[in-house]
């Protein structure tokens, strides 16, 4: 299944970059659902074991969650504020994608040195998880609307999920429960709190957001 | 077995209450039910607290729950923070209510996260199971996160946003700490997640993956609990959210994430071998609060940001004291709980004090004693508490953590450590007089003094007071018991 | 090594190259709905320009009256390093992909050298246009053939072309299917198509390879189209080779026109993207080699 799961692998890093190198929040709120249904269902690609319909419902469960629910709380917020692009990016586009292409070497490095020789899991798995946490953090300091500040969150997560899946074929039900409710009451607080942004200060800047300070 | 009942009852007793909370009625009645529902809550958790502090520790659902010594105390902590925030509210909300700001619906998201907060933090104490216990850290950000915008208006907006971003990316952090925690036992199957099982073989676990989770966990958690440098979302929420909801951010939000953190140092420290690597870690995180707090509380004009400040100074004393064993595990532990009283009184007082005098402005806030005798004079006394003022408790666990570090040996940590703390002490006593007593700008008539309020708020100075001054048996046994788990002697 | 079929490959090469952009610019008549120019129109304009007499700035030196004849004859030499499917190219040696990117360098490079020797204000510009993207492109290309090389484990392009066609199974299709992407993106930047450049436009502010040749007439300008159309001519055969490396010439060739109208068609479909946009674009092809390369890096054992 190693080829399978290297082919979802590439296609997520894609995903990656292009929420990185797109100035449009339309196509990094797309690219992150796209992100979300790949990294739901990289479990059932990854399983040596088979499938169960415990993993099947599981991985349904995430897909539409981040797929479809993430993407919709997001559009929302981006409709009701009217920003269509962001504006002066901390880091440009070119910049930016540059710097994604140089992380993954970077992640390679990290998961060599790194002893996670803990699951079934291909070469692959661990670097694009390291990546999508690098991107993630990178969009959240070099991006100033919420919403890109939302997706960067949202990557961390999957790069975090990712991860877990070299470490655990599956955690336990509870567990991933849990997380997955976690991730998504976040990005509904998040998703009230632009709006909310939107209608107190005109704009969802966060950069702008300075009254508190010392 | 007569126990069985105890974990299942503190953790869906919170849920429970939250769902009644959803069933409007008038706000009064919801502010009230959340007093009577936290107090109702201290049955089964002094049950729990009982079991583990007579028989030993306490497990339910195949482990994945426990109450050890360490959870009991915090536990404690958790109970009397909630009780005396929940007790306090009626004063704190009763203006709002009066002028219909309050509503029935605001009412009832209140009641709604408020237990719902006490779950989350439930789930974390009593959870065995590392990723379980992530999840209680979790939920507890993003349910206060909606507690600070209870009050509308764009810094409150500011701080909320804030707050969510910052902590939800350290606590995602903190999750990738959990699951390379786990993958330093080599993952086999769920056992890998389960602090017990982690702790019994910790000798076996891979050092370099330990290592590099427990920085992924100091960095996550640490946000949350508010070590510098990851603390500036900490300022602005404190500031922001209502009073009983600062007193429970300050009083034991913190304390969660710490806890959290404390849960791995004694497994990170026996599988480096006790090299005092992760030891060291907390030390200079809790040094660096400490110095950076006592820097930013000499400019502080704004009473909740000053106070929020002096938490930071204190969850750096406490990372501080863990960090340096022995002693100063008893002291940080027994620091956590007199901080945690005297902070929600401070935050309350400060609260109602602002509501009196339409201000959180240090200076205009002069004179505090005589316009609100009962609210001036407790954040007055609280303030010398936390500071370090000589017969309180908090005198007496400062002392044994720089004790602690004398003891080690470890000169340069006690004299940085007694530098911040005397720089703490005279910028904060210089704020706490003229808070008190310097002459008021405007005339403001003077309050009535109630009965209930000034109890409310006697009550728990009196405890901090008392502790410094003598500590009952059996709570020092508990403290010794609780402190032997993250490597205090006893 | 030097064959008969291999030396027919080239002259094919040379014979059917003006084909190509003939063949883009019937597809786009016919989507836009007009009949548009025959598809042998780019042979008529060559033996159009031949016909005309050499006109030259009073400024310009040899150096202008060279470039074209150099930069062609450097593509030429691109075009005997390269493999069609299963043939073998013309010459072959270990490294050749190197040589193969210098001679396209080489022929750039000429071009530019000849639109500053005119001093003209467009035609420095679209050199300088030219510089810039070429050279954004270029990492993209390099990356690209360096990921081959490490998935072949050869060191020539006719090496990597034969080893890619038995080896093209599921494990590697992801980094192959990057690589061709990015060389996608690389063909349309270096042969100044949509979007990165519009052959037909008409307002030099905003040509890049057209503002180049400004200068250009008669044969000279004849050197140059011709050397373009051999240019698109090898990037066909480039991706043709990473996308079926099993088939036969006449599948390549196949192949080619069909890529041809693909070209047609994304031009119909799609506007010139604003300059500033373009360097991001390039640069996420590059980043889509480097992806590529990491995956073929990691699954080759």
């Amino acid at each position: 299944m190693t080829a399978w799961e290297n082919m979802l692998l590439a296609a997520v890093l894609l995903t990656g970059f292009a929420a990185v190198g797109s100035s449009r929040l339309a196509t990094g709120i797309r690219a992150l659902g796209a992100q979300g249904v790949l990294v739901g269902v990289l479990p059932l690609v990854h399983s040596v074991a088979g499938w169960n319909p415990r993993m099947v419902g599981f991985g349904a469960v995430v897909a539409t969650t981040k797929g479809v629910l993430f993407p919709w709380l997001l559009s929302r917020a981006i409709r009701a504020s009217q920003t269509r692009r962001e504006t002066e990016p901390v880091v440009g586009y070119g910049a930016s994608l540059a710097l994604a292409a140089v992380l993954l070497p970077a992640a390679f490095w990290l998961a060599d040195r790194a002893p996670l020789a803990v699951s079934q899991a291909g070469a692959l798995m661990a670097p694009t998880a390291f990546t999508l946490m690098g991107m993630g953090l990178f969009l959240m300091v070099a991006r100033r609307t919420a919403v890109s500040q939302v997706l960067g969150y949202l990557m961390l997560e999957n790069g975090i999920h990712t991860f877990g899946l070299t470490v655990f074929t599956h955690l336990p039900l509870l567990v991933e429960l849990g997380v997955l409710m976690d991730a998504f009451v976040a990005v509904f607080a998040m998703g009230i709190a632009i709006d909310h942004i939107n209608r107190e200060f005109d704009h969802m800047d966060t950069t702008r957001l300075t009254s508190l300070k010392g | 077995m007569a126990s069985a009942w105890i974990l299942p009852a503190l953790l869906l007793g919170p849920l429970l209450m939250a769902a009644c909370c959803l069933i409007p009625r008038s706000a009064d009645a919801v502010i009230r039910f959340c007093a009577v529902g936290t107090l109702v809550l201290a049955i089964p958790g002094a049950a729990a607290v009982r079991h583990a502090a007579a028989l030993g520790p306490l497990f339910a659902a195949e482990r994945w729950l426990m109450v050890d010594a360490l959870s009991a105390y915090h536990l404690i902590i958790l109970l009397v923070v909630f009780g005396f925030s929940a007790l306090f509210a009626p004063f704190y909300f009763a203006g709002e209510i009066r002028s219909g700001r309050f509503g029935v619906r605001t009412a009832a998201r209140y009641g709604a996260l408020w237990f719902g907060t006490i779950g989350a933090m439930l789930l974390v104490v009593l959870s065995n199971n590392l990723a379980l216990m992530w999840v209680g850290v979790e939920a507890t950000t993003l349910l206060t996160a909606f507690l600070i915008r209870l009050q509308v208006g764009p810094a409150a907006l500011e701080a909320m946003w804030k707050y969510l971003v910052m902590c939800s990316v350290g606590v995602a952090l903190a999750f990738m700490g959990t699951l390379l925690a786990a993958a330093s036992a080599g993952g086999t199957g769920e056992s890998a997640l389960l602090g017990t099982d982690l702790m019994r073989r910790a000798e076996q676990l891979n050092p370099r993956m330990i290592k590099a989770a427990f920085l992924f966990l100091v960095v996550g958690y640490g946000t949350k609990a508010g070590l510098a440098p990851m603390h500036n979302w900490l300022p602005d929420a404190h500031s922001q959210a209502p009073a009983p909801v600062s007193a429970v951010f300050s009083g034991f939000l913190l304390n969660t994430a710490l806890y959290a953190l404390l849960r791995y140092l004694p497994i990170v420290e026996a599988a480096t071998g006790q090299a005092g690597w992760a030891r060291g870690i907390l030390v200079a995180f809790g040094l660096l609060s400490l110095v950076v707090a006592a820097g930013f509380l000499a400019a502080q004009r704004e009473v909740k940001r000053l106070l929020a400040y002096s938490s930071i100074e204190h969850v750096g004393l406490m990372a501080l004291g863990a960090g340096l064993g022995g002693v100063g595990a008893v002291a940080a532990l027994f620091h956590a709980l007199n901080h945690s009283l005297c902070k929600s009184v401070a935050f309350c007082c400060a609260g109602q004090l602002g509501r009196i005098r339409g201000t959180l402005d240090l200076r205009r806030l002069a004179g505090s004693v005589r316009v609100a005798p009962v609210w001036g004079t407790g954040l007055f006394v609280a303030l010398l508490a936390l500071i370090g003022a000589a017969p309180f408790a908090i005198f007496m666990s400062k002392f044994l953590i720089v004790k602690a570090a004398a003891d080690a040996g470890r000169y340069g940590v006690m004299a940085l450590a007694l530098a911040g703390l005397a720089a703490v002490f005279i910028s904060v006593l210089r704020h706490a007089v003229a808070l008190a007593w310097a002459p008021a700008d405007a005339v403001v008539a003077p309050q009535k003094t109630s009965i209930r309020a000034a109890a409310l708020v006697a009550l728990p100075l009196a405890a901090v007071l008392a502790l410094g001054l003598w500590i009952p048996r059996p709570f020092a046994a508990l403290l010794l018991r609780a402190a032997r788990i993250i490597g205090g002697f006893g | 090594m030097p064959s008969l079929g291999t030396g027919l490959n080239v002259l094919i090469g040379l014979a059917a190259a003006p084909l190509l952009p003939g063949i883009i610019a019937r597809v786009k008549a016919m989507v836009a709905g007009r009949r548009g120019p025959p598809p042998l129109q780019g042979y008529y304009d060559l033996i159009r320009l031949l016909h005309k007499d050499h006109l030259r700035s009073r400024t310009a030196t040899w150096v202008f009256g060279g470039a074209p004849a150099v930069g062609l004859a450097a593509v030429v030499c691109g075009l005997l390093l390269m493999p069609v499917g299963r043939q073998p190219a013309f010459f072959s040696f270990e490294g050749d992909w190197m040589v193969l990117l210098g001679c396209l360098a080489l022929a750039r490079w000429c071009a530019i050298l000849a639109a500053l020797d005119t001093g003209s204000g467009f035609a420095a510009m679209g050199a300088s246009r030219d510089a810039c993207f070429s050279a954004l492109a270029e990492p993209a290309l390099f990356i690209l053939l360096a990921g081959l090389a490490r998935q072949t484990g050869e060191l020539s392009l006719s090496g990597m072309v034969a080893g890619l066609a038995p080896s093209a199974g599921l494990t590697d299709a992801p980094g192959l299917a990057l690589l061709a992407a990015a060389l996608g993106l690389a063909l349309l930047a270096e042969n100044a198509r949509i979007p990165v450049d519009d052959p037909n436009t008409h307002l030099e502010l905003t040509m890049i390879h057209e503002a180049l040749v400004l200068e250009q007439a008669g044969p000279d300008l004849a050197l140059m189209l011709y050397g373009a159309a051999l240019k698109l001519w090898l990037f066909g055969l480039l991706l043709m080779n990473l996308l079926v490396a099993f088939a036969d010439s006449f599948a390549v060739w196949c192949g080619m026109i069909l890529m041809a109208a693909g070209i047609g068609v994304v031009e119909s479909a799609m506007a010139r993207l604003r300059l500033l946009k373009v360097p991001p674009l390039l640069v996420g092809a590059a980043a889509l080699a480097a992806l590529g390369f990491a995956l073929i890096w990691r699954t080759t054992p």
